[in-house]
């Protein structure tokens, strides 16, 4: 590529970033002789990775992975290190381009520090505790109440995040962000480990979901009696993906694993109301019906 | 025990029947009963779960032991009025076996029943679960008191390892030998815990065992609680089941109420309390760590085996978990004693097993049959073979963890070594018929669907390894198949298997697996010939319209959302392949009398006749009639 000066491409490359990616990314541009500029914003380059201990999924030690490439890095003639820097702007082209960088200033002679950390040991701030002031979060009166509730209401059994979530689920049919936010604050539970539960069961929802719930079961013995033609079909009239919610906020579609109702195969449930031994001709009428249904209720409550 | 009237009629409300209207049923008839005099004579019971859902909403009238099936409201005055006052049963509602003229009246002839051998369900369609005296009546909570009298821990656990009872969840552990382990470790407490997070599709016996007999479960609990040594036992459920969660809750109270339940049990000192956990719809919390994780309120992943749950479980405790039915089982072992239980089923497997019967099959429900039974017993007399007349090509077993055992080794018997030899396993008991319309690859890319949307995630080999199978299946079934396709999935399988951790990842393979080594030539005839012999695989399909036999009645352009057929009244519809979508809408609408339409795979459309132009029907009648 680089006899290839007629269309003014120039051989060399900006990895911005020096986490283990770009690390990897940094080696294998100088293995092949390009010259590398690696800018990352943070003092030194290493990333997330050198905060963790093993990595997902097999196990490994995060540290034995990186260190290698740190030190490969360190020692590369091809490779520029730029720390402590931000990307402003880039023009050009691909392979011929112009970076501007703003670089902050180190406090620290580079070429001179020896890395001895002696300074690090000495620095009177170091060893204080810095507290984060956390945001309190207030709910809305009519959250407040009902979701406290049920917080206190199982607060001191063991094992009370479930319930909880349960219990919230069924009241909002979906997780408020504010809402997970303030069972976090009141359990004390780490929102993350709050979120990892709200997204790994299919029950939870993060996203407002609509008033009827279709559930097309696609149990084996729905699928082998042609559910799976239903579930298409729903999602032709509903003009919805399955897992997403009509526009108007009626409808959401979903395929469920089996709601045990074998013997009315194939099966689906809108709201509370089960449609057994259904028939993909008659969906259309199924929803017309509901959607009249909701517009006379409509009425009468106006 | 409220009086006892001159009929009782048993109306089944198990989920099925429940879906079908069966308290609609049950209020029209006692408005009917009302306005016909008969209250104080004939009385309505709400049963759980009367297992030939097939035919629900049903009810069994008590004591003549007539059986009605797919019962209507509009049927419900006509069947009062002639039954119940005048004293003639209703042959247009009792079960005609297909095929055959005469109804069967009783319900000991209908062969759906006659085969069964009821242990678990003993007290099914017979009891209200609502009642706990109804249980009591049935010689309930019999076991838990001989137990507490006169029997110490470990009578309990030798007695339930003599019976030779293993676990009916699946992997078929000897439901003793962990009651043993637990009841040594010195740690306390101890916890029990009911696995009901039944996730097999196509399963639904554990929910029958709560709803139609929940009382079993909770005397079984509390035996299993005196073994160990625990005072606390949760059940896990399903938030799927809510029917099951409220029959489970009002027993429990009503268990409690008569000192049955919670401290000191009839008065020995025992103390043995229940809490019910839900789950929220993740397949692998019926994987044991993983239940634990949940109810602990962490992400239920599984995790490393040993230590066992029975040495460290729920909150690092030693912790038992026992399937439902397993649990099910036990009072009926302590009244009966271990040698009546292991004279039931074959050598190694003991006692009965509960089998949802459902897919392509006749009668349609939930049966419990020795171990040891054929497969073709179950299908054929049980079952009463495959509906309009098909050919059985294969039995599902063990949900998505299990294989497909083909028809030809249907003399089989069901136990956990035939099966796991046939390349399937047990699993909960879920058993799902396939005839000749079903095809193998479409089936094996179900479950894996099913097993790569239910990974957790933890293990590279299952989360990615169901997502590399899945991918190769779409292609098979898209027609994309190529040359070595089926030796990557053996090989990848056989990987996967081994290098996953809990169950689901160990087992997931086992559909691709076994249907490979059965119905090879059927993934041959989607890789080599691109063609799908079940007529199922959509890329793999074309609609096409008999000209001799269309008579041009608009019926399926009118529903082809595509505008795929075009034609006039009365002249013969043609196809546009091009345009087809392969819904299947034309053929659905085509009058049976008609059926024009027909499915076609790989190129037979080249040796049929393709109009381009749309031609009268008279016209084309009378230049073929005599060709």
């Amino acid at each position: 590529m680089f006899d290839n000066k007629s269309n003014g491409k120039i051989g060399s490359a900006l990895v911005v970033g020096g986490g283990i990616g770009g690390m990897q990314a940094a080696l294998d541009l100088a293995e092949s002789g390009i010259k590398v500029y690696l800018v990352d914003n943070k003092p030194s380059i290493g990333g997330v990775m050198a905060q963790l201990d093993k990595t997902f999924p097999t196990n490994d030690c995060a540290m034995c992975t990186m260190a290698p490439r740190l030190v490969e890095i360190g020692r590369h003639k091809d490779i520029e290190k730029i720390t402590l820097s931000q990307v402003e702007s880039i023009s050009g082209y691909p392979g011929n381009f112009s970076v501007t960088l703003k670089k902050s200033p180190r406090y620290v002679d580079e070429s001179k520090c020896t890395g001895c950390g002696a300074c690090v040991s000495n620095c009177p701030t170091r060893n204080s505790v810095q507290i984060v002031e956390k945001e309190k979060v207030e709910l809305q009166p009519k959250y407040a109440e009902k979701v406290s509730e049920i917080i206190n209401r199982h607060r001191n059994r063991k094992g009370p995040l479930m319930p909880i979530l349960q219990e919230v689920n069924a009241a909002y049919n979906y997780f408020p962000e504010n809402i997970l936010k303030y069972i976090s604050q009141e359990t004390n539970y780490p929102l993350s480990h709050i979120t990892r539960i709200a997204t790994f069961y299919s029950s939870f929802s993060l996203k407002p979901i609509g008033k009827y719930t279709i559930s097309v079961c696609m149990g084996t013995a729905c699928y082998v009696r042609g559910s799976g033609i239903l579930l298409e079909q729903f999602r032709e009239k509903l003009n919805v993906k399955v897992g997403e919610t009509t526009e108007n906020m009626l409808f959401t579609l979903k395929a469920v694993r089996c709601i045990g109702c074998c013997g009315l195969a194939p099966v689906a449930t809108i709201g509370d109301s089960v449609y057994g031994k259904l028939q993909s001709k008659s969906i259309p009428g199924i929803i017309e019906k509901k959607k009249v249904e909701e517009l006379q209720y409509a009425q009468v409550n106006n | 025990m409220a009086e006892k009237k001159r009929i009782e009629l048993m109306v089944c409300t198990g989920t099925g029947c429940y879906a079908g209207g069966a308290y609609q049923i049950i209020d029209g008839l006692n408005k009917e009963l009302e306005s016909f005099g008969l209250r104080d004579e004939v009385t309505v019971v709400a049963t759980g779960c009367n297992g030939f859902c097939g035919q629900g909403p049903l009810m069994v009238v008590i004591p003549d032991n007539i059986f009605y099936g797919w019962i209507e409201i509009k049927d419900i005055h006509h069947l009062v009025e002639e039954h119940f006052l005048k004293g003639r049963p209703v042959k247009r509602l009792m079960f005609k076996p297909p095929e055959e003229k005469e109804p069967l009246p009783l319900l000991s002839d209908i062969p759906f029943f006659k085969k069964q051998l009821l242990v678990v369900l003993r007290n099914k369609g017979i009891i209200d679960p609502e009642k706990i005296t109804d249980y009591i009546a049935r010689d309930g909570y019999l076991a838990i008191e001989r137990v507490l009298s006169s029997l110490s821990p470990k009578d309990v656990t030798d007695e339930i390892l003599k019976s030779g009872l293993r676990g009916r969840g699946g992997a078929g552990f000897l439901t003793g030998k962990k009651w043993e382990v637990a009841s040594q470790q010195v740690k306390t407490p101890k916890y029990l815990i009911a696995n009901c997070d039944e996730g097999d599709p196509g399963a639904y016996m554990d929910r029958s065992v709560l709803e139609s007999d929940p009382h079993s479960v909770i005397e079984g609990m509390c035996i299993a609680g005196y073994a160990i040594g625990s005072t606390n036992g949760f059940i896990y459920v399903r938030t799927e089941y809510p029917l099951a969660i409220k029959r489970m809750r009002i027993a429990i109270e009503q268990a409690e109420e008569y000192g049955l339940l919670g401290k000191n049990i009839l008065g020995t000192g025992f103390d043995f309390e229940i809490e019910i956990r839900e789950g929220s719809g993740a397949f692998v919390c019926g994987e044991e760590t993983s239940l634990i994780h949940s109810i602990e309120g962490n992400i239920p992943k599984p995790r490393q085996r040993p230590p066992f749950p029975a040495q460290e479980g729920l909150w690092c405790c030693p912790t038992v978990i026992n399937n439902v039915e397993t649990l099910a089982n036990v009072p009926v072992i302590i009244t009966r004693g271990a040698e009546w239980f292991s004279s039931i089923g074959t050598e190694t497997s003991k006692g009965t097993k509960i089998f949802s019967l459902v897919g392509k099959i006749n009668n349609t429900g939930l049966i419990e049959v020795p171990m040891g039974l054929t497969l073709k017993e179950v299908v054929y007399e049980i079952g009463g073979g495959i509906p309009k007349g098909k050919k059985l090509k294969a039995v599902q077993t063990g949900g998505p963890s299990g294989g497909c055992i083909p028809a030809s080794m249907l003399d089989s018997p069901i136990d956990y070594e035939s099966l796991q030899k046939a390349g399937s396993m047990m699993g909960s008991g879920g058993m799902i018929v396939m005839d000749e319309d079903t095809c193998v690859v479409d089936v094996s890319k179900f479950f894996i669907q099913f097993t790569n949307d239910e990974s957790c995630g933890k293990c590279v080999s299952c989360r990615d390894g169901s997502e590399a199978v899945l991918e190769v299946l779409t292609r098979i079934s898209d027609g994309q198949g190529r040359e070595g396709d089926i030796e990557f999935l053996t090989e990848l399988g056989e990987s996967i298997k081994d290098a996953s951790m809990c169950g689901l990842g160990q087992t997931l393979p086992n559909p691709v697996l076994s249907t490979l080594r059965y119905f090879k030539e059927e993934y041959d005839a989607h890789i080599k010939e691109k063609r799908c012999p079940a007529l199922v695989c959509r890329n793999l399909i074309q609609y096409y319209i008999d000209p001799n036999k269309c008579v041009g009645c608009l019926l399926c352009i009118k529903s082809c959302p595509t505008e795929a057929i075009k034609g006039e009244s009365k002249y013969i519809h043609i196809i546009e392949q091009e345009k087809c979508h392969k819904c299947g809408q034309c053929l659905e609408v085509c009058p049976p009398k008609i059926s024009a339409i027909i499915k076609i795979t790989g190129n037979e459309l080249n040796n049929l006749v393709q109009l381009t132009e749309i031609i009268s029907c008279k016209e084309w009648k009378k230049d073929h009639e005599y060709s």
